[in-house]
């Protein structure tokens, strides 16, 4: 086992982690939307329903520093393989793989094989028509890619320090990804509580984004309240993208870093990940309205960002100059 | 497959001028007689695209950016009697021991000034001498070649000759082994009727080559920390180091990966800093320690030479190798193989003129388009005239250059460089060949058997760097077993 991993090294694993992750997500809501896009009543509410999209897999203030308005297929191309935003799906799994290029020594080769096959046909995707087909199935494919490179990690690494960084940059790019979701969607429920419309089917967009629609019809069939959709995406202990999932399992892989020990330098990261822990656990979530869980999925979301600085500052982890 | 093909004047590695493969080809030629035309395209694809797939590529850098390119690879491979490679083993060993020497004392007593062998300014002008950094620092093993990769090509006798001693940072020994594996994947049948030489235990001696450098003030009780220093993965040798690193089961390091702290290298890790006591560096001399050198390094670990100095590291390759291998000091070699050992060269030189003779300067000016003209300080095929393959534009332009810099420059007479079949596109053409030999060298020395044979792909071409279109074939060296066979 690596014990003495360096610094660099760790924090490339956990960034390629991160992305192979972000990049998996935003395709998965991408493509959900490209289908719900069919089924909008009217032009505003499809509008409504990309801005959302933006908020979710990039930044809508980024956006609109570039466009002067959301068009549906400048939009696509931003998220998907627009150069100009940091979070499309292009530059996620490029970043993904030059940080499995400067750590090709430490992983397995058929992980570092994945990503640069991906890489490799990118090409291709780029030249071709700008058709829905086409989109899908670059979609497809970025989602596909991340989950062989989980199975390679899965099946060849050994549960050392450079696997326990892989791992928790996935899990804290995860929980980061459902709270921004489900915030966005208690948002829109608020906004247009007044507003007859099918609130069934933003609990059930919610859902498929995060890749959980068949485990929560088998735990809740068939019905689709808000309260249990929520309790479910938050707290539900088996379900792997729920938030409670991600932080138990962060947790556990610090722990397990540490020997079981807390050393005077780890002392304020436990801490913090028992304080999340705590938070989480004590909520009652279906008792809360739209106003308490928005602030409560704010809150979780900055808890997120010091858990995320704390982590880099207890391994060193932060990012050195870059040399030309 | 072969019927078409000529060797015309050349020396051909595996054809008689008849037509008839030479006797340590023969059972080769038979194999690939027996393989299809579509056989041949189809493994020639997949042994391309295994390269692609794994990214062996080396990054080739112009205007518009760098670009990841794989090293076009030919399935015909060189083969070498033993008879012939213990002879170049020798010859390595021999010029090793003469260049070592030729270092250790330069940078101690400069006997070989003194007794007016090698030109007292030749040493001192040369941009890559560190005297004021490195003179007199008895540095561990008084090893300063860890690791060469000596340049050989044959002339149209088929003699052997050094082109180029590379004591700087060699790169190219993992496609040494990525072409056997590929070579091993793709066309195993040919390896059924042939016995040659492994390349298994290499890397285990490259390993014991690397920790044999403990320095001076090295925790005797444990064993060494040894670290592999990258500029990073815009290096066009990337590859190289990740393959040699990871073999090694060495750390892969970057300069900001380490700090020295009271002359005493560390590096960074999750759980603190680790000592490192030695260091394979693959960053040139300059770019080391911008307190040392380029101030505007940063690649390198500011202190590192203190460190160096004290005793406290050790630096593979050592610094100020490249007094050593430029195409100047080149022709003195034989020279400090005579001086330092009392032997004649095993393998020769090619024949060198310096420009800043005049009379000489006059004579190359006079025959440039039959001579190859080269700047002393560039390497990679670039900044060289090759004066059959010039025209009169060209031409003029490097006289231009010759006169106004005359120190600059050195002339070789035009070698016809040896040749073997190459198979791309569907088809078998000659092309030429030289072979890089690499030598390890620690508590003893190591010659690897075979080395990387490089090719020009470009039907003429007399350049094989893979910067500029050149590509690799695999090298077989017959065990004696295989000898007889062949």
């Amino acid at each position: 086992m690596v014990i003495n991993m360096l610094s660099r090294v760790a924090d490339s694993l956990y960034w390629m982690s991160r992305n192979i992750e972000r990049a998996e997500n935003n395709a998965r809501v991408l493509s959900v939307q490209l289908i719900h896009m069919l089924e909008a009543q009217n032009q505003e509410a499809a509008d409504r329903d990309w801005e959302e999209i933006v908020e979710v897999c990039a930044s809508a203030k980024d956006y609109y520093n570039l466009y002067d308005r959301l068009d549906r297929e400048t939009l696509i191309q931003y998220l998907t393989i627009s150069p100009f935003n940091v979070n499309s799906l292009m530059n996620s799994m490029n970043y993904a793989r030059e940080n499995a290029r400067s750590t090709r020594d430490i992983l397995p080769e058929e992980l570092w094989e994945v990503l640069n096959a991906f890489h490799l046909d990118q090409k291709d995707w780029q030249e071709l028509p700008n058709t829905r087909q086409h989109t899908q199935d670059y979609l497809a494919q970025v989602i596909k890619t991340s989950m062989t490179s989980q199975g390679v990690i899965e099946s060849s690494m050994s549960r050392g320090t450079p696997y326990t960084f892989i791992k928790v940059g996935k899990w804290l790019e995860r929980a980061e990804k459902t709270a921004r979701i489900l915030n966005v969607t208690c948002e829109k429920n608020r906004k247009e509580a007044d507003i007859p419309t099918d609130h069934y089917y933003y609990w059930l967009t919610a859902l498929q984004f995060l890749n959980g629609y068949d485990a929560y019809i088998k735990e809740h069939p068939p019905t689709m309240e808000s309260k249990h959709v929520l309790s479910f995406l938050i707290k539900e202990r088996t379900f792997p993208r729920s938030i409670r999932y991600c932080m138990d399992h962060v947790l556990e892989a610090v722990d397990k870093l540490e020997g079981g020990k807390i050393s005077h330098y780890s002392e304020d990261l436990f801490q913090m990940l028992e304080l999340i822990q705590e938070e989480i656990t004590s909520t009652n979530i279906e008792e809360m309205d739209m106003n308490e869980l928005m602030s409560f999925l704010d809150h979780f979301q900055d808890r997120c960002m010091t858990l995320s600085r704390m982590f880099s500052q207890t391994y060193y982890l932060i990012e050195p100059v870059h040399a030309k | 497959m072969l019927t078409n093909y000529q060797t015309g004047v050349y020396f051909d590695e595996m054809m008689k001028q008849g037509g008839e493969p030479k006797k340590h080809y023969q059972w080769f030629y038979q194999l690939v007689n027996q393989f299809t035309e579509r056989d041949l395209m189809k493994k020639h694809e997949t042994a391309q695209l295994n390269f692609l797939r794994q990214g062996i590529t080396f990054t080739v850098y112009n205007h518009t950016g760098g670009t990841e390119r794989t090293m076009p690879f030919d399935f015909v491979p060189i083969i070498i009697p033993r008879q012939d490679w213990e002879e170049i083993e020798k010859g390595m060993k021999q010029r090793m021991t003469a260049l070592n020497n030729f270092l250790e004392d330069i940078y101690h007593d400069q006997e070989i000034v003194e007794a007016g062998v090698i030109p007292r300014e030749l040493i001192e002008n040369n941009p890559y001498y560190y005297n004021k950094q490195v003179s007199g620092i008895d540095i561990p093993l008084r090893n300063h070649i860890f690791l060469a990769g000596v340049d050989l090509i044959r002339d149209e006798k088929g003699q052997y000759r050094v082109l180029e001693d590379n004591l700087r940072n060699p790169s190219g020994m993992s496609y040494v082994f990525q072409n056997r594996y590929v070579m091993r994947q793709v066309y195993p049948e040919l390896f059924f009727q042939h016995s040659i030489e492994t390349l298994e235990h290499q890397l285990s001696e490259l390993h014991q080559a690397v920790t044999s450098h403990l320095p001076a003030n090295a925790n005797p009780h444990k064993s060494p920390t040894a670290v592999l220093l990258t500029p990073g993965i815009y290096n066009s040798a990337y590859y190289d180091h990740v393959f040699l690193a990871q073999q090694m089961g060495i750390e892969l390091v970057e300069g900001r990966d380490m700090i020295v702290k009271d002359d005493v290298v560390y590096m960074k890790t999750i759980k603190g800093l680790k000592r490192v006591d030695i260091i394979y560096r693959r960053i040139d001399d300059d770019f080391l320690d911008p307190e040392a050198f380029r101030p505007d390094s940063a690649l390198g670990v500011p202190g590192l030479l203190r460190a160096y100095r004290k005793g406290n590291v050790s630096i593979l390759n050592g610094i100020g190798n490249g007094v050593a291998d430029d195409k100047a000091m080149y022709v003195y070699v034989p020279d400090m193989i005579r001086f330092y050992l009392g032997e004649d060269p095993i393998i020769p030189n090619v024949e060198t003129y310096f420009l800043s003779d005049p009379e000489r300067l006059d004579y190359v000016l006079d025959h440039i388009h039959e001579l190859v003209v080269k700047n002393v300080g560039a390497s990679g095929g670039y900044d060289m005239l090759i004066g059959p393959q010039s025209d009169e534009s060209e031409r003029e332009a490097f006289k231009k250059k010759i006169i106004e810099n005359p120190h600059q420059y050195i002339a070789q007479p035009t070698i016809k460089l040896s040749r073997a079949p190459a198979y791309q596109e569907g088809r078998f053409y000659p092309c030429h060949v030289d072979l890089r030999v690499f030598v390890m060298n620690g508590e003893k020395t190591n010659v690897l058997p075979g080395g990387l044979s490089r090719v020009a792909l470009k039907e003429g071409s007399l350049v094989v760097n893979s910067s500029q279109g050149g590509g690799g074939k695999d090298t077989w060296i017959l065990t004696e077993s295989g000898d007889q066979h062949a």
